[in-house]
C-alpha cells in the first residue's frame, strides 16, 4: 500500500486543487457543467481514499459529493456560506492528504461532517446517506461505463494465496493488453514480472473499444485474481475556459518526479559540454583524421542538442499550475478583508520551465495579495466612484518569440507616482533632481526599493513577508523584467516578462585581468572599441558615448579587483542593461559567444557578490558568469 | 459431457498423479505426451478442451510446443505445469499464449479450482 501512497497524495491532492478552483468559479459564474465537474472530483477523491482505507477522508469526500449532488437539482443551493464550507473542507481534506504521504493517519473530522449533513438536512429535509464508505463497492458489471467510455481505470488485487505473485500478475496483463492498450501499470512491469507487487495491488488504466464487460469476463477467468474496481475514466477538464476536449493523445502521459527531470537536463547539459570538448581536443587531431572525427562530432553534436531539445520540452508545464491557485488565494484574501473581487486568468495553457514556474510561484502570489489589499477598494469606496462594487483582477499569460508574458492587472484605486517619489526622497534613497528625472513608469518601481512602499498599514495581508523589491529580484534572477503601469484611480498592472526557460544562457566571453569571464548576452546591448582618451572624466565616474547616450564606464578588471595591466591606447566596451540604467565595462578582448549551461554556485561562492553562477567551457575549462547589476551595487 | 483432457510430461510418475488429480475432479484424460513434438500431434488429433504442460522436455520444450499449439489454434487452452523458481519460464509460456499455470507440488483442490476457472466453470461472483 505504502507504494501507492506517493500517486495517492498526488492525485488525490490534484483532484482536491481542482475541486477548490470549481468552488471559487461556481461563486462568479455557476454553470451545470462546473457543478459536474465539482461532482467527479468529490468522487473521485472518495474512491482513492476508500481504497486506501483512509475513510476520514473518505467520509468528506462523500460528504462533500452528497452536497454538490444536491446542488445540481436545487438551483442556487450553493450560495457563499456554503461555498465557504465546501471550500474549508476541501483545505482539511488536502491537509489529511499531505498529511498521509508524511505518514500521518488522517483524524476523524465530526464537527465538518456534522456541518455538511446540515447542509444536506437544510436542503433536503432528508438525513444524508451513512458515511461509512472504506470498502471498496461491488462492481455492477455492465451499468458502470457508459457506451461512449473508452478509458478505464482498472485495480485488481492479486490474492495472498497466490503462489507465483508475479506470472499471476503477468498474466492478467496480458489477458488485458489482448483487449486493448494498458498505460499507467503500477507497479510498472519490471516490478510486476519480479512479483514485487505490495498487498498484491495492481492498478492500470485500459483502453478499450469493447466496453466494460469482456474484461470482466476474461479476469473471470483467471484464477487468484479479484477484480476490485473498473472505472471509466472521466477527464479532467483543461484549465479556463475548458472548452475542447482533451484529445486522446493528451491523457497518454506518465507522471515523472520533477527531480527527475532536473537530473534529465543536467545531464543532457553534461552531455552538451563533454560533446564541445570532444570536438576541441579534434582540432588538435593530426590532419588526416580530423575529417572522420569531426563529422562523428557533428552527428553526436546533433543528436545531443535534440535531446537537450526534446528535455526542455519535457520541462514545460502549463502556467495554470501556478494561476489557478490565484482566484482562490483572492477570493479568501478579499473576504478577509470585507472585499468583493473576481479574478479572471487567460492563457494558464501557456507552457514555461517548470524552474521558472517554481520561482514565480511566490512573487505572483505576493502581487496579487497587493493587488487585493492595496489595489481594489471596498465595495462602498467603489460604488461611490462610480465603479461596479465587485473588482476585477485580470490575470493574463501570453507567449513571445521568446518570452512569456503574465500581466496582472486590477482596476483598483492605482499608485501615485508623485507619492513615491516624496516617499523615495524623504527616505533618502534619491535625491529631489535624480526623482524629477524619472518617468511615471521609473517612479512606480520605486515601490520596489525596500521600505518605499506607499501602504502605511503592515498587516498579515501583504505588509509582510516578501516585498515588491524581492518580486522585482526574483524576477530578475531568473533573467526576467518586472513593469509597472499604473493610474491613479483607474487601476495597476504589474507585468512580468520571463524567459522560457533558465538553463542554458547565451554568453559573451570576455577577458579582463587575465581572467575569461563570461556576461548574459540578454543583457548585453553592444560592443564598441573606442579609444581610451574618448572617455569623459567627471570626478565620480567616467562616461562613455553610446549612441546618443552617456554611459557609466567601469573597468571590469578593476571592478572584480583583478590585477590589471596598463590601460592600452583602445580597448573594446561592452555596454550592458543594468538595475541602474546602461553601463559600459572595459575589457581587454572580446572572446566569442557561447552557449552554456549554468550551473548554480554552491558555498562559499554563492556569497560572492556579481557572480551568477558557472559554466564549464568546451575546453573543459570552468567560467564564471557575472550578475552585473548586483557587481555594481 | 466430462470435458477432456491432454497431459504432457515427460515423466511417468508426473503424468499420473496429474491423470489421478483430473479423474478424481469428473474430467476425461483423453491422451498423455512425452514431449513438445508429441504434444503437437496429439493435440491435433483430439483437441481436447484443456492440455497441461511441463515446461522442461526433451526435443521440443513446453514453450516451444505451447506457442505453436496456440498458433494452429487460438482457442487452445494451455496450462504450464510450473515449479517455484521457474517465473519467468512461466511467463515465457504466458507470451507463447498459455491460459494460465500451476505451480509444483500439486494439491488436487488447487489444481481442480485453476482448471475450473480457466475453464468458466465457475460460477461468476
Amino acid at each position: 500500500m505504502s507504494r501507492y501512497l506517493g500517486l495517492f497524495v498526488a492525485e488525490a491532492s490534484e483532484h482536491l486543487e481542482a475541486l477548490g478552483k470549481d468552488l471559487v468559479s461556481l461563486e462568479g459564474t455557476p454553470s451545470a457543467e462546473t457543478v459536474d465537474s465539482l461532482f467527479r472530483h468529490a468522487h473521485s477523491v472518495k474512491g482513492m481514499s476508500a481504497s486506501m482505507g483512509l475513510e476520514p477522508i473518505a467520509q468528506l469526500a462523500h460528504r462533500v459529493e452528497d452536497l454538490v449532488d444536491v446542488a445540481r437539482r436545487v438551483p442556487g443551493a450553493l450560495g457563499r456560506d456554503r461555498v465557504d464550507l465546501l471550500l474549508a473542507t476541501t483545505d482539511t481534506m488536502l491537509a489529511l492528504v499531505r498529511g498521509t504521504g508524511e505518514g500521518n493517519a488522517p483524524a476523524p473530522q465530526p464537527e465538518l461532517l456534522g456541518k455538511l449533513s446540515e447542509a444536506v438536512v437544510a436542503l433536503t429535509g432528508q438525513q444524508p446517506r451513512p458515511t461509512k464508505v472504506a470498502r471498496v463497492d461491488p462492481l455492477t458489471p455492465g451499468t458502470a461505463a457508459p457506451i461512449s467510455a473508452r478509458r478505464f481505470e482498472v485495480r485488481l488485487r492479486i490474492l495472498p494465496s497466490a503462489q507465483s505473485p508475479g506470472p499471476r500478475a503477468f498474466l492478467v496483463y496480458k489477458k488485458l493488453t489482448g483487449l486493448g492498450t494498458v498505460t499507467n501499470l503500477r507497479p510498472p512491469l519490471e516490478d510486476l514480472r519480479a512479483g514485487s507487487i505490495p498487498d498484491g495491488r495492481v492498478a492500470l488504466v485500459l483502453e478499450t473499444d469493447g466496453g466494460l464487460e469482456p474484461v470482466q469476463t476474461a479476469l473471470a477467468l483467471v484464477p487468484e485474481v479479484e477484480l476490485v474496481s473498473a472505472e471509466p475514466m472521466v477527464e479532467a477538464p483543461a484549465g479556463p475556459p475548458a472548452a475542447a476536449p482533451v484529445p486522446a493523445e493528451a491523457a497518454r502521459t506518465v507522471r515523472v518526479r520533477t527531480e527527475l527531470l532536473d537530473d534529465f537536463l543536467e545531464m543532457a547539459g553534461e552531455l552538451l559540454l563533454a560533446t564541445a570538448r570532444l570536438r576541441d581536443i579534434g582540432r588538435h587531431f593530426p590532419e588526416h583524421g580530423r575529417p572522420v572525427l569531426e563529422e562523428g562530432v557533428d552527428r553526436l553534436h546533433a543528436l545531443v542538442k535534440d535531446l537537450h531539445g526534446k528535455v526542455m520540452g519535457a520541462r514545460m508545464t502549463p502556467v495554470a499550475v501556478v494561476t489557478d491557485q490565484l482566484p482562490r488565494a483572492a477570493r479568501d484574501l478579499a473576504r478577509k478583508r470585507g472585499k468583493e473581487v473576481e479574478v479572471m486568468v487567460t492563457g494558464a495553457e501557456i507552457e514555461i520551465d517548470r524552474a521558472i514556474l517554481d520561482a514565480i510561484a511566490e512573487p505572483l502570489l505576493h502581487v496579487l495579495r497587493n493587488a487585493v489589499d492595496h489595489g481594489i477598494e471596498s465595495s462602498e469606496a467603489r460604488v461611490s466612484v462610480g465603479k461596479p462594487p465587485r473588482g476585477r483582477l485580470g490575470i493574463s499569460v501570453r507567449r513571445t518569440r521568446e518570452r512569456v508574458v503574465i500581466e496582472l492587472e486590477d482596476d483598483g484605486r492605482g499608485m501615485d507616482a508623485e507619492k513615491l517619489r516624496a516617499s523615495a526622497i524623504a527616505r533618502g534613497k534619491l535625491s529631489p533632481e535624480a526623482a524629477a528625472r524619472l518617468s511615471t513608469r521609473e517612479a512606480l518601481l520605486l515601490a520596489c526599493l525596500p521600505g518605499v512602499s506607499t501602504a502605511t498599514d503592515v498587516d498579515d495581508v501583504s505588509g509582510r513577508g516578501v516585498g515588491m523589491d524581492a518580486v522585482k529580484r526574483s524576477v530578475e534572477s531568473l533573467g526576467g523584467a518586472l513593469e509597472l503601469d499604473s493610474q491613479p484611480g483607474r487601476g495597476t498592472r504589474v507585468t512580468l516578462r520571463l524567459p522560457l526557460t533558465v538553463a542554458v544562457v547565451q554568453l559573451l566571453l570576455v577577458r579582463a585581468g587575465g581572467e575569461v569571464l563570461g556576461l548574459p548576452i540578454t543583457k548585453v546591448l553592444g560592443a564598441v572599441e573606442v579609444p581610451d582618451g574618448a572617455l569623459q572624466r567627471s570626478p565620480s565616474v567616467n562616461l562613455l558615448t553610446y549612441g546618443v547616450q552617456l554611459v557609466p564606464a567601469h573597468d571590469l578588471a578593476r571592478l572584480l579587483e583583478l590585477p590589471s595591466g596598463p590601460t592600452p591606447r583602445t580597448r573594446p566596451w561592452v555596454v550592458m542593461e543594468s538595475e541602474d540604467g546602461t553601463v559600459a565595462l572595459g575589457v581587454e578582448a572580446l572572446l566569442g559567444q557561447e552557449e552554456a549551461v549554468l550551473k548554480a554556485l554552491s558555498r562559499p561562492l554563492d556569497r560572492v557578490p556579481g557572480l551568477a553562477g558557472v559554466t564549464i567551457l568546451g575546453n573543459g575549462r570552468p567560467v564564471f558568469i557575472l550578475d552585473v547589476p548586483r557587481l555594481l551595487v | 459431457m466430462p470435458k477432456r483432457v491432454l497431459i504432457v510430461d515427460d515423466a511417468v510418475f508426473m503424468r499420473n498423479m496429474i491423470r489421478d488429480i483430473f479423474s478424481s475432479g469428473g474430467y476425461e484424460v483423453v491422451g498423455e505426451a512425452a514431449h513438445g513434438i508429441e504434444a503437437i500431434e496429439k493435440y491435433r488429433t483430439l483437441k481436447p478442451d484443456l492440455t497441461t504442460m511441463d515446461i522442461v522436455m526433451p526435443y521440443k520444450s513446453g514453450i516451444e510446443a505451447t506457442r505453436e499449439i496456440v498458433r494452429g489454434d487460438p482457442k487452445a487452452v494451455v496450462v504450464i505445469c510450473s515449479a517455484l523458481g521457474q517465473e519467468s519460464l512461466v511467463m515465457e509460456a504466458i507470451e507463447a499464449g498459455a491460459a494460465d499455470f500451476i505451480v509444483k507440488p500439486f494439491r488436487a483442490e488447487d489444481v481442480l479450482a485453476v482448471v475450473k476457472k480457466v475453464l468458466g466453470e465457475t460460477p461468476k461472483v
